[in-house]
């Protein structure tokens, strides 16, 4: 797959999961390992009918309802790769319920009136008795909100703020829980694929996209129009706000647990400003903790209307019968209004935007430029121009990680999206090189691409290459359905069948015309990344910091190792000794043997009480 | 609910296919004609049955074997090599020598080409090329286009046979690997590998060691040729081809090639030296200032003895029920679903191919709930080793197991690699013939036997790397303490300076 594809497919997949799909021994597979991993290796599946190039030949069709279905027939699979796209993102929401999108994707696994529960009625009852309760949690944190305006507390949603009355609600509320699990069958959905060999239940949401993705055996696909087109039917957001929890986890595990993450989302944020682009995928924490099952059913009326949505099919089928399938399943489901469109437009940026941020991170710049949005006629020419930049024989390569040696890696990428663009350059320093000399290298490759024509063997290269992944992009139909969602979900999946040509198209005169269109100092943002002083030290005691500094890395060494002594008979042996040495320390050092015997017998009783622990649990 | 009986849903199935046969299943929206639950579905027989290996099998001359499975629908051509070379034959003073030798075959050039010509070649020929040397096995690939399959062959048998291992490169692919080591402690998953590496395997096998700044820079020039002389032959090779070829043509131009390939290479040393180390069960903690401890709890599991063995499918069942095949396994459904503690929850094991397997129960949650995560996991272990699994889940784990099979056979290239992989581990192909109905055979009682076999919660080893302080303080809800857990017995793992790994403390 071309190098572009790739990018997409690892953005999307990063852009949040509803969960980690896994099988056999590789537990944490995620999905962007997954797609990556289908993509590498490279099944030959596809006959493509007509002469002259790569193509899918899907078979369209769109329902009396609206929603539109595209098929592509693999008689040689045992499987169907199958999904469907719901045309909303991240994009599509508004300050107070960030997140929204990708919660709700997470909701969807949730089960119906029909999977999930042995008692609808009860169910349901339950979930409004829940709601009730979380809508007076929602009305105190209200309270608690003013009150940290006023600085009278700090974090309105931090356990030790929790009013009486909030932890007697929350008793409530988890008897309520309680109550539903007895009548819930857990994770059903989930459970009636497995049993049934359907390997790759997951889903993801992007700013313009939420996708449903499975594959199925090919005997069993009606499994998969009765399952899909039920939880678009008759959803019932159970688990709501234990959902919500495994969201925030979600939040620590991608941005706040990772060395750039947090960084990286105040970078994007940064870089939009008027656009809903500007705001994570996930959410901001303060929306998700407020965001209420109401909105969700909101949410569901606007935008998972049928004539909203596309499925997607690639396998071994017939496609008449399909047809009939989706007419019979999804033929049920009720054309909702138009949803509304993203109005919003990005402003012209005005003046070139700096970040400077400190992190437990290699040395590394990132500038990112405004481009135009998917299938635009530039785009395809800033698709070249970012091939021209990458790979070993790529500009960036030859120039910084050869040539001047100042970069590990450097790399570039054009990220399109449906409302509007992006191209972005990254590198890490390397050795005594910093961010600035990375920022003067790429300006000298921008200045040559912007005054000399490309040579036309390096153009030829590059087109060679899209024209081989082309093929490439079409051997796995995992990956083939995959790109169709994307495509779709972007505004039109048969991009796939004219972006080789479109490529071939591109000249040297439209390489040098779009580098002085668009990369301009004052329409980017450029951020420079440093490695935070120290990142990996435990934070210096007070005690210590006027000792000279050999003394103070001996002290260190020694408060590690008592306090990785296992042995209690020991550590009081150390104490002893302590006390005893204790008189004839000279007065400097007097803080010194504090903290370490402070440490001993921190550890003292730590073991004690373990001991105590495992004797009472015996 | 959970248990349907079965004479009622046989009459269901047989009222719902009347229902369609009358209907003549044609179009429209006539709501009777879907079923009102997924459990009433029929479906019809899947066609599908493992390809058999022997066919598409060849012995080269020179001892060589080559897995051809040829598919025309795309003008692609994909080949693979698989040779026995790898870190296990490196010197311990030059950790790192393999994984070096591996990238300066691919990006140092070869004897004709230098390598700024021999990337040129590549890219224009839109072939893609790598290659990479691992612990005991070295794999490199070629895709091209078909119609210039002879010029790329040419390439990649030049650059696996005659590389030129230009210096100026190594100096920057040594530079490089520096920059890489000086991020080892910027990520909780690169230090939770490193740690738990050592804590099970210890740190002197081969598989344990990691390079040091020290140790880069005692690779020289003359090494990776000693090395690449020494070690890379076509001797004991695995091909595994697919697409656009023609069986009879390509295998003759692999040997061909073979024969022109001028090896002084040996046979390596086998089996690989084995790990010697006991590991010591406890809690281990890294700490590290970020909101969510990345935690794993596990223990030795044996190297495998035979891939016919009974036990070798009846782990990946009890896995596959505890915690390896997501929302329907107990971990993450208990952990994550029911308890909202974790996005990320589940368990994986297996046995050894050269030295011990492992279990290991794997996730991330917040330090607060670490503790009670772990508490949590551990009911789960317990749980399964001395009840028997419900009949649901037995059956639920055997259909996914046998029912996914098909998804590892969809492709030519797939194909061709399975069985090449096959060949390098001894794994007979027999072993995918009758897969299918090996795991129908499996019983509660086999889960059960292999669970409390295998798993032995007083071995059990938890490495946690997170805000130490915060993870040990446990549950603020009073859920679970510390002492809960594996006895409660911590010890703190020192800091390590990324470039040398010697213990520190600033």
């Amino acid at each position: 797959m071309s190098s572009r594809s790739a990018r997409r497919v690892r953005r999307a997949a990063e852009s949040s999961c509803a969960f980690t799909s896994s099988s056999g021994r590789i537990v944490a597979l995620t999905l962007a390992t997954l797609l990556l991993l289908l993509a590498g290796a490279g099944s030959l599946v596809a006959s493509d009918g007509d002469s002259g190039g790569p193509g899918v030949q899907a078979e369209t069709f769109t329902l009396d309802n609206g929603m539109k279905f595209l098929l592509v027939e693999r008689p040689e699979m045992a499987t169907v790769a199958a999904a469907w796209v719901a045309h909303v993102g991240s994009a599509n929401e508004r300050p107070g319920i960030t997140g929204m999108a990708h919660l709700f994707e997470h909701m969807m696994f949730k089960g119906t009136r029909t999977i999930g529960t042995d008692d609808a009625e009860r169910d349901l009852q339950i979930i409004d008795e829940q709601e009730a309760i979380q809508d007076q949690i929602r009305s105190i944190y209200r309270d608690l909100r003013a009150k940290a305006r006023r600085g009278e507390i700090e974090d309105p949603y931090a356990a030790e703020n929790r009013t009486p009355e909030m932890l007697e609600l929350a008793k409530e509320f988890d008897a309520l829980v309680e109550e539903q699990r007895d009548i819930m069958i857990k994770d059903q959905l989930d459970q009636i694929y497995t049993e049934n060999g359907a390997a790759a239940l997951n889903a993801f949401t992007t700013n313009d996209m939420t996708v449903y993705i499975n594959m199925v055996p090919a005997n069993k696909i009606e499994l998969w129009f009765w399952l899909e087109s039920d939880r678009l039917m008759n959803p019932v957001f159970r688990e709501f706000y234990t959902e919500r929890d495994v969201v925030h986890e979600e939040r620590r595990m991608r941005t706040e647990a990772t060395p750039t993450g947090e960084f990286d989302e105040q970078f994007d944020a940064m870089f939009w400003q008027s656009h809903p682009y500007s705001w994570p995928t996930i959410g901001w924490p303060s929306d998700l903790q407020v965001i209420s099952k109401s909105q969700a059913d909101e949410f569901y009326d606007l935008y998972y209307a049928p004539n909203n949505l596309t499925g997607i099919l690639v396998g071994n089928f017939d496609s008449t019968e399909m047809k009939d399938l989706a007419t019979r399943y999804f033929g049920r489901l009720e054309r909702g209004d138009d949803p509304p469109d993203v109005v919003t437009l990005e402003m012209e940026q005005l003046a070139e935007k700096r970040m400077r941020a400190e992190c437990d991170c290699q040395p590394q710049i990132q500038i990112r430029y405004h481009t135009p949005a998917f299938a635009h006629r530039d785009e395809y020419v800033l698709d070249v121009i970012a091939d021209l930049l990458n790979g070993r024989t790529g500009r960036l390569h030859r120039a910084m990680v050869e040539g001047e040696e100042i970069a590990s890696q450097a790399s570039a990428f054009n990220n399109a999206d449906k409302y509007a663009g992006s191209f972005t350059f990254t590198a890490e320093a390397k050795g005594e090189a910093t961010p600035a000399d990375l920022e003067r290298v790429w300006g000298e490759v921008v200045d040559r691409l912007k005054n000399e024509l490309v040579d036309e063997r390096e153009l030829q290269k590059v087109k060679n290459l899209f024209k081989a992944d082309a093929y490439r992009r079409l051997e796995s139909p995992f990956f083939m359905m995959f790109q169709l969602a994307l495509y779709e979900g972007l505004g039109d999946w048969n991009y796939l069948n004219t972006l080789a040509d479109r490529i071939d198209a591109v000249t040297a005169e439209d390489v040098q015309r779009v580098m002085n269109t668009y990369f301009e100092p004052s329409n980017r943002l450029v951020g420079h990344y440093f490695r935070k002083a120290g990142t990996e030290a435990r934070p210096m005691p007070p005690e210590l910091e006027a000792l000279p500094p050999e003394v103070r890395t001996q002290v260190t060494q020694q408060l590690e190792q008592v306090r990785a002594i296992e042995d209690a008979a020991m550590l009081r042996q150390v104490l002893g000794q302590l006390e005893a040495a204790g008189g004839q320390v000279p007065e400097e050092m007097r803080p010194a043997m504090e903290l370490l015997r402070k440490a001993a017998s921190e550890r003292l009783e730590e073991l004690e009480s373990n001991a105590a622990g495992e004797e009472e649990g015996s | 609910m959970m248990l349907r009986s079965d004479s009622r849903q046989t009459l269901r199935v047989v009222l719902v296919s009347l229902v369609t046969l009358l209907l003549g299943g044609g179009v429209g929206v006539a709501e009777e004609e879907v079923p009102k639950h997924p459990s009433e579905l029929v479906y019809g027989d899947l066609d599908f049955s493992i390809p058999r290996a022997e066919p598409l099998r060849h012995e080269l001359d020179g001892g060589a074997v080559a897995y051809v499975v040829e598919d025309r629908a795309l003008p692609l051509a994909s080949i693979s090599v698989f040779l026995r070379a790898g870190a296990f034959q490196e010197p311990a003073d030059k950790v790192g020598l393999a994984a070096i030798t591996g990238r300066l075959l691919r990006t140092g050039g070869t004897v004709s080409l230098t390598p700024e010509d021999f990337d040129d070649a590549i890219d224009f020929l839109a072939a893609r090329v790598s290659v990479s040397m691992g612990e005991t096995e070295t794999r490199a690939n070629l895709s091209c286009l078909s119609d210039v399959i002879d010029e790329c062959l040419d390439h990649f048998f030049e650059m696996l046979s005659e590389p030129r291992f230009d210096a100026d490169k190594l100096e920057i692919e040594k530079n490089n690997i520096l920059e890489s080591l000086k991020q080892r402690n910027d990520d909780a998953q690169s230090m939770a590998s490193r740690e738990w590496q050592w804590l099970l395997y210890g740190q002197d096998h081969f598989s344990s060691r990691l390079a040091t700044s020290a140790s880069l820079d005692a690779i020289t020039r003359d090494d990776l040729m000693a090395f690449h002389r020494r070690h890379v032959g076509p001797r004991g090779a695995v091909f595994a081809v697919s697409g656009d070829v023609e069986t009879d043509t390509i295998v003759a131009e692999l040997e061909r090639r073979l024969a022109d390939w001028d090896s002084e290479a040996v046979a390596p040393a086998w089996p690989p030296e084995k790990p010697d180390h006991e590991p010591v069960p406890g809690i281990y903690l890294v700490d590290k200032d970020i909101p969510q401890g990345r935690v794993r709890i596990g223990h030795l599991l044996p190297q495998r003895e035979s891939w016919e063995a009974k036990d070798e499918l009846a782990l990946d069942l009890m896995n596959s029920i505890l915690g390896g095949s997501g929302f329907t396994s107990r971990i993450t459904s208990r952990v994550r679903s029911d308890e909202g503690l974790a996005y990320s929850a589940g368990s994986f094991g297996y046995f050894g191919d050269h030295w011990d397997g492992e279990f290991d129960v794997v996730y991330q949650s917040k330090s607060e709930t670490v503790i009670y995560a772990a508490k949590i996991a551990l009911e789960e272990v317990d749980r399964i080793r001395s009840e028997l699994v419900s009949t649901q889940e037995l059956e639920t784990a055997k259909a996914f197991l046998a029912d996914t099979l098909p998804a590892q056979f969809e492709s030519s290239s797939q194909v061709a690699s399975l069985f090449a992989r096959d060949e390098m581990l001894g794994r007979p192909h027999d072993y995918w013939y009758d897969y299918q109905e090996r795991v129908s055979a499996l019983t509660k009682e086999d889960v059960r036997r292999v669970a409390e076999k295998y798993l032995d919660p007083d071995k059990l080893v938890m490495l946690v790397v997170g805000d130490r302080d915060a993870v040990v303080a446990g549950d603020p809800d009073g859920r679970a303490t510390l002492d809960e857990v594996l006895g409660g017995r911590t010890t703190d793992l020192p800091a390590r300076d990324p470039l040398t790994l010697e213990v520190i403390s600033k």
